[in-house]
Order: structure tokens, then C-alpha cells, then sequence
């Protein structure tokens, strides 16, 4: 893993506006991310963690630059992308390749797979005509499919297979960094187990980063270096994995961990859920800290002052104001 | 072969199958479990593996153009249903035996109130008063921990989120005393944090009103926090079934232990370098269920199989303190860690 980032997100923002009343007006926005900063080095993945509405996977489209930000910077590989308009950014994109949930979706099924893994490869013009061929038939390999199966359409592709497909074509163009959105989650377990194994080997031996975006927190364990817990648009704690769950800080954090399953009869009946309601909706998200209307350690200033994203030990940050700086650890441990 | 005391549901030799273009799929093929009263009883399986069907062939809600339970029984409390009539069925289901699903938009009727929606299940099957009905759905929702519950009974699915979607299809499925509740995925589509709220909900209720539960799931996390006993579908047939503790401690069709080591864990600690431990692919695909299969299903993905394995099907047979499984060479898994 190098230390410089290969992908670098500051003060991210992006609100889509609610138009009503009669002239359809802008009359309130959806704050889908609200201020995120964070980067990703080469070999590393970065994961994004939540629940629905949390702004995960907004991200990953303003950082692919699907959707425009409206507001912070985004630098791919030292380079500032924030501003590049479609024609311009269109150059940046071997750069940065992405996985979806369901593949089969962005295939074009008129297509033989073959076509689509190696179209990236003509678009940019880096083969064509046999030399293509060959690149494709390699790819296929790498991803564990039969170069055979070149010929055949998405639809005769099982569910895991098509997700191997997906990971070729973002493969092909060697990038830098792929972003993958719930990549797995469609997937049975035993398959899932394939993708994210060949996922991990890809990573090792092409030095890909990964933001990898899911709200499935053991599948996030197993693959992530650093994790980021998002809540309502704001990331509220981010560091690497091994802190994260076993010294966890922020209340979010925890009411995630604790309720979590576990394929282990024996803990059920020591489980403590710490977590009510629901999550509020992200166009009227709560003033102050968001989370303080679930929170089991709010108090007053929580519901007006939003906490800042502090670094409270080498490379663990955390957005809560009971959390002040060096404090101990021992502070939110939960009570009982 | 006479059911276990206190059975409220049993389930004999059960096949359900489709005609499609390709052929004939067996998504059932000759399954057998009992339900005991009060009891939570989880069905476990990747997709195809026939849990779904189970449960639908159980409500006989099997689409009749296209799929039929071609053989087998189903008793609930000792009656019948796979020869009961429609009009026989429809007094039973939501009543006696109720049901709630992975996705409960689709479930609840858009353009009525939930009120509405859990006060007709009650007026229908209860012969009450339109009055007492709403009443109940009043009751049911507060059960539930729908906070303003009066409110609440006059709006439409859509106000709701989809947490409070899924109470509330709880409190329908709940309503009239259900002996059984049959819940398909009921927390699939929901988030980590509701997903633990309704499941401790299912369970408190369960406990309160003394109604037995199928869970039916693909997670295993779900299924060991949630369940007591636990059946093992792949493709169409029972391959393992124990109670939570004996299935958890020692799994031991191979087609188990290999869904066990395939999760990703959260409860295991990575080593102290942090590397990640590979996790255990199972290899190939679940076979075609509209080929006969011969032997046992998972012989194909399996380390331990021999050549009587993919010629002779395994029956279920007693590993010990009612451990069934289905497996030639069960000694031999055991012996293996």
C-alpha cells in the first residue's frame, strides 16, 4: 500500500433540490451528502458504511462523476476532476471504473458478453480487432470464466458469473481506483464468498483501491482496510476496521454493531440492541448532531450544535461532541 | 408415519412442481418437517432451494396455470389442506395461519388505510362488528410499538416507512390469533437497525401470544438469533435439520458447513496482522432442477463425494439426539473438522 492517495474527496456536498407548489419551485433540498472528506490509497480499500438514505451510494456516483457535485473537490490520481465537464472528464474514467449491485442491468443484452467486457478497450482505443480478442479472453480467465463463454449473452450467465462479467469490463481499462456498490448483495452466500475472494486477489495483484459501498457490516469486516459509518449524509466515524470494531466510538457506531446478526445461537440472548426508531428522512434531517433523535447519549447542545469530524487518536475520527479529543475510550461504553 | 406430539403443522413427502418451457422443475422434491405449537422453526437455503415454494404449497398459494403439489401431505392441526377447497382455504389463511412477506408494499393494499386493511381481516374472520374490528386494528398496532397508534389507523401504506410497513403487516398477520405465522424474508429488505427491531418484536409476540413461527431466510445470522429448531433446503430437499444449538456447534451435511464458512464473520477476530482469512468458496452452481437429479443433489460441489453419492439418494437418518441428516458419509464429515 503507497501513501499517497489515489483518490482524495474534500468537503463533498451534494443536495438535490424538491420542487412543489404550483410553479414548481425549489422549495427544500435532499441533503444526500453533506460535507464528506475522506481519501483512498493505491491497494486499499475504503469502505462506506450505512443504512438506507444514509448518502453511500450518492457518493460513489459524484466521486464517478455520474452526478455533478454541488458542492467540495474530488482529485483522482492528483488530479482535480471536480470541475470537468462530460468531454473532459471522459479521459479520466480509465481511471476510475465501478461494479454495481446488479450487473445485468447495465448490460446490453443484444450483446455476446464478449462485446461488452471488451467495449472499454475500443473506447479508449487501447485494442482492437484480435488484440482485443486476446485482452478479453485473458480478462475472462483472471475473473474465472471459460474464454468461451465469450459468445454467450448476459441472460445465460448465472448471477455470479454476471457479477465475474461486470469485474472484467472494469477491469479491462487497468484502472486506479473501481468503486463497487453493494457489489455482493444480490449474490447467494456461496457465490458471494467467490466474488469477494476474487475481489481481494484482484486488489493484491493489480494494487487496485476500492471505495466499496455496503451496508452489510461482516461482508465490510472481511474486505475493508479503513471503514466509514455514514449517517444522513455525514460520515460520523472513520477508521480502520480492526478499531472500528472492537473500540467503536461514535452511539451510531455501536447501535450498528449491536444489531448486527451473528450466525452464533449463543450470543442471542446476550445481545443488547441498543438502537430505536428510524432513520429520519434525509430532507428533513434533525438539526444539531443528526443522530441525537436516536441516540441513547444525547443531550442538549446535541440537538443544536453539529459535532465536526475530530481526530480523536492516530487515524480514528469521529463526529460526536461527548467524544472530546485523547478522551477515554471508556466514556460511551454502553451502560448495564 | 405419525407426526411428533404436539405438532400443529405437519409436512409429509411434500412435491411441488412447475411446468415451464424447459420442462418440469421439481422446486419441491419430497420434503418432510413438523411444526410444534408455539414453537420457531427456521427454513434455511440459498435461492431455488425450495423454501418459498414450501411455504407457498403450505398456504396453497401455488399459482394453479402454472405449478402444483404434485404429491404429499400437509396436516395442520390434524385436518388436511392439500384437498381443502379455495373458499375452505380462504376462511384459514390470515386467520388460523397467516402470513407476512419480504416486501410489505406489495403486500398492502395502497388506496385503503392500514386501519382499514387489519380492521376487514378482522371483521372477516372474527364475524365482529365493523367497530370492534377498528378497535382491534387500534389494539394490534399498539402491540406492535406504533407509536401514536390511533393516528396511525388513517393512513395509507405510503406515509409509512418500511419499518413500520412490516409492523404493520404484522399486526394484520397477527390479528385474529393466528396458530402459525409463515414469515417469508420478513427482515430481507429491511435496514440493519429496524431489521433488529422487528425481529425482537416477532419474538416477543411469539412468546406473548403463543403463535409458532416458519421463518424462512436465507441468513444464517438470522436464523441463530431468531429460531429454535432449523430445516436445511438445497434444491428441493430437507438436507439437515436440528435444533439451533445442535446445527450451529456441529453442522454436518457438507452442504452446512460450507455455507458456514463462506460468511464473512463479524464475531471472528482477524488475526493480530489483520489479514484477512480466506473465506471457503462452495464450487459450481446449484444443479437444474428440470433434470431428475439422481443421488444426492450436492454430490457434484461436494469434497466428500463418492460414487454412491451421485447414484444413490441419502435418506434422512438420526446423527444423534434427533440430528437428521441426509449424507452417505456422514462418518467421514464428522471425523473431518
Amino acid at each position: 500500500m503507497s501513501d499517497a492517495p489515489v483518490l482524495q474527496v474534500e468537503g463533498l456536498v451534494k443536495h438535490f433540490p424538491i420542487h412543489g407548489g404550483l410553479l414548481q419551485r425549489q422549495v427544500g433540498a435532499v441533503r444526500a451528502v453533506d460535507g464528506v472528506t475522506f481519501s483512498i490509497r493505491r491497494g486499499e480499500t475504503l469502505g462506506l458504511v450505512g443504512e438506507s438514505g444514509c448518502g453511500k451510494s450518492t457518493i460513489g456516483k459524484v466521486v464517478l462523476k455520474l452526478i455533478e457535485p454541488t458542492a467540495g473537490k474530488i482529485v483522482l490520481a492528483g488530479e482535480d476532476v471536480t470541475a470537468l465537464k462530460p468531454g473532459t472528464m471522459w479521459t479520466h474514467r480509465r481511471r476510475i471504473q465501478t461494479i454495481f449491485q446488479d450487473p445485468y442491468s447495465s448490460m446490453n443484452p443484444r450483446l455476446p458478453s464478449g462485446t461488452i467486457v471488451g467495449e472499454p478497450l475500443e473506447n479508449f482505443g487501447i485494442a482492437k480487432g484480435a488484440a482485443r480478442d486476446d485482452r478479453v479472453a485473458q480478462l475472462f480467465r483472471r475473473v474465472g470464466l471459460r474464454p468461451e463463454a465469450m459468445r454467450k449473452y448476459a441472460h445465460e450467465f448465472s448471477g455470479g458469473q454476471r457479477q465475474r462479467l461486470g469485474i472484467a469490463k472494469a477491469l479491462s481499462v487497468n484502472p486506479d481506483v473501481i468503486v463497487a456498490d453493494e457489489p455482493v448483495s444480490a449474490l447467494d452466500v456461496s457465490v458471494q464468498a467467490q466474488v469477494l475472494n476474487l475481489l481481494i486477489d484482484l486488489q493484491e495483484e493489480y494494487g487496485l483501491a476500492y471505495l466499496f459501498i455496503s451496508h452489510d457490516l461482516a461482508v465490510m469486516r472481511h474486505i475493508s482496510h479503513r471503514i466509514a459509518v455514514m449517517y444522513l449524509g455525514r460520515i460520523v466515524e472513520l477508521t480502520d476496521k480492526r478499531t472500528l470494531f472492537t473500540q467503536p466510538l461514535h452511539p451510531y457506531t455501536e447501535a450498528l454493531l449491536s444489531a448486527a446478526t451473528a450466525p452464533d445461537p449463543k450470543r442471542r440472548r446476550q445481545r443488547k440492541r441498543i438502537v430505536q426508531g428510524d432513520v429520519p428522512s434525509p430532507a428533513k434531517p434533525p438539526p444539531g448532531c443528526h443522530f441525537h433523535t436516536r441516540c441513547l447519549y444525547a443531550t442538549a447542545e446535541c440537538k443544536v450544535t453539529a459535532p465536526p469530524l475530530l481526530e480523536v487518536a492516530p487515524g480514528h475520527h469521529v463526529a460526536c461532541l461527548r467524544r472530546p479529543v485523547g478522551g477515554d475510550p471508556g466514556l460511551l461504553s454502553i451502560p448495564g | 408415519m405419525s407426526g411428533t406430539p404436539g405438532a400443529i403443522l405437519e409436512v409429509r413427502d411434500l412435491h411441488t412442481q412447475f411446468s415451464t418451457l424447459d420442462g418440469v422443475v421439481r422446486a419441491v422434491d419430497g420434503v418432510s418437517f413438523d411444526v410444534a405449537r408455539g414453537e420457531t422453526l427456521g427454513i434455511v437455503g440459498e435461492s431455488g432451494c425450495g423454501k418459498s415454494v414450501t411455504a407457498m404449497s403450505i398456504l396453497r398459494l401455488i399459482p394453479p396455470e402454472t405449478g402444483r403439489i404434485a404429491a404429499g401431505s400437509i396436516k395442520f392441526e390434524g385436518e388436511e389442506l392439500t384437498t381443502l377447497s379455495e373458499e375452505e382455504m380462504k376462511r384459514l389463511r390470515g386467520h388460523r395461519i397467516s402470513m407476512i412477506f419480504q416486501e410489505p408494499m406489495t403486500s398492502l393494499n395502497p388506496v385503503l388505510t392500514v386501519g382499514t386493511q387489519i380492521a376487514e381481516n378482522v371483521v372477516r374472520h372474527l364475524g365482529v362488528s365493523w367497530k370492534q374490528g377498528r378497535e382491534r386494528a387500534f389494539e394490534m398496532l399498539d402491540l406492535v410499538r406504533i407509536a401514536d397508534a390511533r393516528r396511525r389507523l388513517d393512513e395509507y401504506p405510503h406515509q409509512l416507512s418500511g419499518g413500520m410497513r412490516q409492523r404493520v403487516m404484522i399486526a394484520m398477520a397477527l390479528s385474529c390469533d393466528p396458530q402459525v405465522l409463515i414469515a417469508d424474508e420478513p427482515t430481507t429488505a429491511l435496514d440493519v437497525t429496524i431489521q433488529a427491531q422487528i425481529l425482537d418484536l416477532m419474538i416477543e409476540l411469539k412468546e406473548k401470544t403463543g403463535t409458532a413461527i416458519v421463518l424462512i431466510t436465507h441468513d444464517l445470522g438470522v436464523v441463530a438469533e431468531t429460531t429454535e429448531r432449523v430445516v436445511v433446503m438445497y434444491a428441493g430437499r430437507k438436507v439437515e435439520q436440528a435444533t439451533v444449538e445442535q446445527l450451529f456447534e456441529e453442522p454436518l451435511h457438507p452442504y452446512t458447513r460450507g455455507l458456514m464458512r463462506a460468511i464473512p464473520r463479524l464475531d471472528v477476530e482477524a488475526d493480530a496482522a489483520g489479514t484477512r482469512p480466506r473465506l471457503q468458496e462452495i464450487p459450481g452452481l446449484v444443479p437444474i432442477l428440470t433434470q431428475p437429479i439422481v443421488g444426492c443433489a450436492f454430490a457434484p460441489r461436494c469434497g466428500f463425494a463418492t460414487d454412491r453419492c451421485r447414484s444413490e439418494r441419502p435418506p434422512l437418518v438420526d446423527a444423534g439426539a434427533g440430528h437428521l441428516v441426509a449424507c452417505w458419509e456422514l462418518d467421514r464429515v464428522r471425523r473431518t473438522a
